[in-house]
């Protein structure tokens, strides 16, 4: 397996001290792995040519593995392969082990040949498809999601109606709001709210980076679109999103 | 960088944003140009809400999101069509659950209808010069909530269409309907609304949609959700969304992608690592598993190799097979699958592996090689089956693919050498043949030159005593004529009977019959009394030519018949005779046993085609016999069905319908059989019967035979009595 290049991860977390500023970079450096995984995950969807609904789906059962478990005892990059195949049968956009074996080879080695169909090979296959099964159980088989997807298509449909249609059509909503959900899902952020909660946050941070007005009635459209979510709430969720982007900066 | 967009961002967020984007974009080239313009627009905005975080987020990404590429949705601008099936959810219009302002929504409308837009409204008023429509909601893409805006617009009568006749369309008409109308033009100014039932003032994606009189299933769905929506106020946004069928589609997902022209499959990202142009082609999995399959394809045909070297030939091909369905059209382990085919001999199998290969790989220089050896190879084979201009094709083909290939070259030369002797040879052949043509001969055609023969013997004979043909015996000739027309095939019989033939007055017959019909010649053998013969497959040929005579023959034969009786003209004319009219019409011609005479006639006619009945003597009446040669065209060209009912017509007649049976002239052996089918399930008239009826024919055949000469004997007399009459009379 590709433990190489966590050696150094893994061993960072061991070697560190137990104080509070160390755990605190502990946590950070967990945060940092997590989300170089999940960028990982990102990544090999987009190669292996996943929709983003999949793609969803693995970061959020990688998210919720390790809620449960640590990364001492797991390799995070095994899990992550493992999510993307479970991901593709739950969405039923189903990959073969080939393909995600072979591009995650190529994402360690770049630029190499493609592997061989020896032992080696088998035995990642075989890795990947017990990883699978192990992380099944520990999440109770409970893998599908509700995601924010279809709450943010519906929304940018009623939305767009409120709106006069040049308006909308210069000014890229769909693509922003549709670019802020997927890249939400390098946090944990994805699965610790509720779906209309995302999707509204993804959409309102669309509008409000152009400077969009909407029109106003007795209640805001956000307010109609989700009756039980506050202006506050949104705008926690927009930083904890937000912060992501920042996490690249420090991460890659 | 999008100026406009910029522009609104910034007034948006007011002066703060400016700065941070001025902080952050600094190196990029494009924000420098539009620098300028935006500290212009930049006015303090007073914002209830100030948001840090999200400036510099915008600062930051600003060169993504302001980008003119950033844009990729397209408009899409297929067919609008209300999706019944609901593959999505569709909800009421969101300024309905806003409870935005009366004026507000009216400003809003009005700022934002277009011509060509859908409106359903209702009647309100009917003038000459149009009429009068409130409002209901909007249909298309642009769902607004106007019911209780009162927003009327005039549709005058010039975009009424015609209903076709020359009333006025108007009338067509009431108040109170509901109509589905497009937008013809907008006073925004005056808030005026113009519209039209012409489809011609829709939008192009909207043209399919019907203008006009709608009724209330047709309303949108967003407005019915709408109502539903105002009675019941706890009905939220979301409750309704969540009950709504399409939400629970899985699919919706893609359907409004689509939709809203979202790209979901290329990395649209505002992580600066995830943009699409760091993406290589080589690192997705497609182009890894082609090159992946390709080498491990070759491993396996290096060891079909390696077992061809040996001489393993079996486990070879299976190595190659392997390879192949690892990666199909791998070239190289169709070149090796190819040279193997090759070696054991199975050449066009050879053949079509090269060309494979060579179409994905037309520079293999093996596979070139192999290519034209095994062509050659397969030209000799063809050569060998004499198959000269294919294995000529193959050798050209070989040399165009490598002219150095001298085998090829010779190959050819030989080929075409041999060609050209064989061409010789054929024409000398076939020269050869032209003389011998005649030589080939089948049984049948034996047949008949037998017969043609004897016809020439005995007219030999016949014409020495034709001196005493009567001028009484043309209408017996007549009736001669038309029966035996249809009898080519009593070859046989025609000899045994001739033998045990009947007096000098037959053969008088035979003889006017013939100087009558010298043209048809082939005919005249075949006469009433002679029995069928054996059905042999010569005369199945012979009945076609018998029926063409036939055709041929009635207008001949009804002519004939003029110069006779009137009841024959009128039997004749019918051809959908009664049996009893027939029958009666015969009695008046004298013949004595009606029924039986006309059972005789078509029994008769029924012995030249049918193969088992022995029966001899052909029919005297030849209004019978016309009938029955009408009867017999009929029959041949018509259905069985049409057989059927003709003998379902017949049913009193027991002889009659056993002789229709029989006398039914048939065409083809197969419709004989079928009729034999027919009458065995009819039930009527079984086989036993059939059978019977042919062991009674034949002592019948006798007594007719007897009889017959007796009954024209009887009709000459008869007519000879008419004539006295005649002359008494006058």
């Amino acid at each position: 397996m590709q433990a190489q290049r966590f050696a150094p991860v893994a061993e960072s977390s061991h070697s560190e001290g137990r104080s509070g500023a160390e755990s605190a970079a502990l946590v950070d450096n967990n945060t940092k792995t997590h989300f170089r995984v999940c960028r990982f995950i990102i990544e090999t969807g987009v190669k292996l040519g996943m929709r983003s609904v999949p793609v969803a789906t693995a970061c959020s059962l990688y998210h919720k593995f390790f809620q449960s478990a640590t990364l001492d005892v797991y390799e995070p990059y095994l899990v992550a392969m493992s999510c993307i195949y479970l991901a593709g049968k739950v969405e039923e956009q189903h990959l073969r082990t080939r393909d995600i074996i072979n591009v995650c080879h190529r994402y360690f080695h770049p630029g190499s040949d493609p592997m061989e169909l020896n032992g080696k090979f088998w035995e990642l296959r075989d890795s990947v498809v017990q990883c699978e099964l192990l992380i099944l159980r520990q999440l109770n088989f409970q893998v599908s999601f509700e995601h924010p997807h279809k709450y943010l298509l519906h929304y940018l449909l009623s939305v767009r109606n409120l709106l006069n249609r040049h308006a909308w059509s210069r000014t890229p909503i769909a693509e922003t709001a549709w670019a802020l959900l997927k890249d939400s899902y390098h946090g944990p952020v994805c699965v610790r709210h509720r779906p209309q909660h995302l999707a509204l946050t993804a959409l309102y941070l669309a509008l409000h980076t152009y400077g969009v007005q909407v029109p106003r009635g007795e209640r805001e459209w956000w307010q109609v679109l989700c009756e039980d979510i506050t202006r506050a709430q949104i705008e926690s969720i927009m930083t904890e999103l937000l912060h992501l982007y920042d996490l690249e900066a420090k991460c890659t | 960088m999008d100026r406009d967009l910029l522009r609104q961002a910034v007034s948006y967020h007011g002066q703060s944003l400016f700065s941070l984007l001025k902080c952050e974009q600094s190196e990029n080239p494009d924000f420098k140009q539009v620098a300028l313009d935006l500290s212009k627009s930049v006015n303090q905005r007073d914002k209830d809400d100030d948001s840090p975080v999200v400036e510099q987020f915008i600062a930051r990404k600003a060169d993504l999101l302001f980008a003119p590429s950033w844009k990729t949705t397209k408009p899409v601008e297929d067919e609008w069509q209300e999706d019944l099936r609901e593959p999505f959810a569709v909800m009421p219009p969101l300024e309905q659950f806003m409870e935005a302002s009366y004026e507000e929504r009216r400003e809003h409308f009005y700022r934002d209808v277009e011509r060509g837009d859908i409106v359903i409204g209702r009647i309100t008023s009917i003038r000459d010069f149009g009429f009068f429509v409130v409002l209901l909601c909007t249909a298309g893409d642009f769902e607004r909530d106007v019911e209780d805006l009162e927003i009327s617009g005039l549709c005058p009568i010039r975009d009424v269409p015609s209903t076709g006749n020359h009333d006025d369309p108007l009338s067509y008409y009431q108040i109170g309907d509901l109509i589905r109308a497009g937008v013809k033009d907008i006073d925004r100014y005056h808030e005026k609304l113009t519209i039209s039932l012409y489809s011609s003032s829709l939008a192009p994606n909207l043209d399919r949609i019907k203008l006009g009189v709608i009724s209330k299933e047709d309303l949108p769905l967003h407005y019915i959700r709408g109502e539903k929506v105002a009675n019941d106020s706890s009905e939220t946004y979301e409750r309704l969304l969540d009950s709504s069928l399409g939400f629970s589609n899985p699919a919706n997902v893609d359907v409004l992608i689509g939709k809203l022209g979202i790209n979901d499959t290329q990395s649209t990202s505002l992580m600066r690592g995830l943009q699409s142009k760091h993406f290589m082609e080589d690192d997705f999995a497609s182009a890894i598993r082609k090159k992946q399959s390709a080498s491990w394809a070759l491993k396996c045909v290096k060891l079909g190799v390696d077992h061809f070297k040996s001489g393993r030939h079996v486990e070879a091909m299976n190595e190659y097979n392997k390879a192949l369905e690892i990666d199909t059209n791998n070239v190289e382990a169709l070149v090796a699958r190819g040279a193997l085919y090759a070696t054991k001999g199975s050449l066009m199998k050879a053949i079509d592996d090269f060309e494979l290969a060579l179409e994905s790989c037309p520079t293999h220089r093996n596979a070139k090689k192999y290519l034209c050896q095994t062509l050659v190879e397969r030209g000799g084979q063809l050569e060998e089956e004499e198959k000269l201009v294919t294995a000529e094709s193959l050798y050209k083909k070989a040399i165009s693919l490598d002219e150095t290939f001298q085998e090829a070259e010779e190959a050819l030369r030989k080929l075409q050498m041999r060609i050209q002797k064989t061409l010789k040879l054929k024409a000398e052949e076939a020269s050869k043949e032209k003389e011998k043509q005649p030589t080939v001969e089948t049984s049948a055609e034996k047949l008949r030159k037998i017969l043609k023969e004897e016809k020439r013997l005995k007219k030999k004979r016949r014409r020495s005593d034709s001196s005493s043909v009567s001028s009484s015996d043309s209408d017996c000739s007549s009736v001669d004529s038309s029966p035996s027309s249809s009898r080519k095939k009593s070859k046989k019989r025609k000899h045994k009977r001739r033998r045990s033939s009947h007096g000098s007055k037959k053969h008088k017959k035979r003889v006017s019959s013939r100087d009558n019909r010298t043209p048809e010649e082939p005919q005249e053998e075949e006469e009433d009394e002679f029995p069928l013969p054996v059905n042999i497959s010569a005369s199945f040929i012979n009945e076609k030519h018998t029926l063409a005579k036939l055709l041929s023959e009635e207008p001949e034969a009804e002519d004939r018949l003029k110069s006779g009786g009137k009841s024959r003209e009128d039997s004749r004319g019918r051809f959908e005779d009664d049996p009893f009219e027939l029958a009666q019409s015969s009695k008046t011609q004298g013949q004595h046993n009606g029924p039986g005479v006309n059972g005789r006639g078509r029994e008769t006619e029924k012995q030249r085609w049918k193969s088992d009945d022995g029966h001899g003597s052909r029919k005297d009446s030849s209004s019978s016999s016309h009938r029955d040669f009408s009867r017999s065209r009929k029959d041949s060209s018509s259905s069985a069905h049409s057989e059927h009912s003709r003998k379902s017509d017949r049913p009193s007649r027991d002889d009659s319908a056993q002789s229709s049976y029989r006398g039914r002239p048939e065409v083809s052996e197969y419709e004989r059989r079928d009729k034999a089918d027919h009458r065995n399930s009819r039930g009527s008239n079984g086989n036993e019967r059939r059978l019977s009826s042919g062991d009674r024919s034949r002592p019948s055949e006798e007594s007719h035979k007897k009889a017959l000469p007796a009954n024209l004997l009887d009709i000459f007399n008869q007519i000879a009595e008419f004539e006295k009459e005649k002359k008494q009379k006058k």
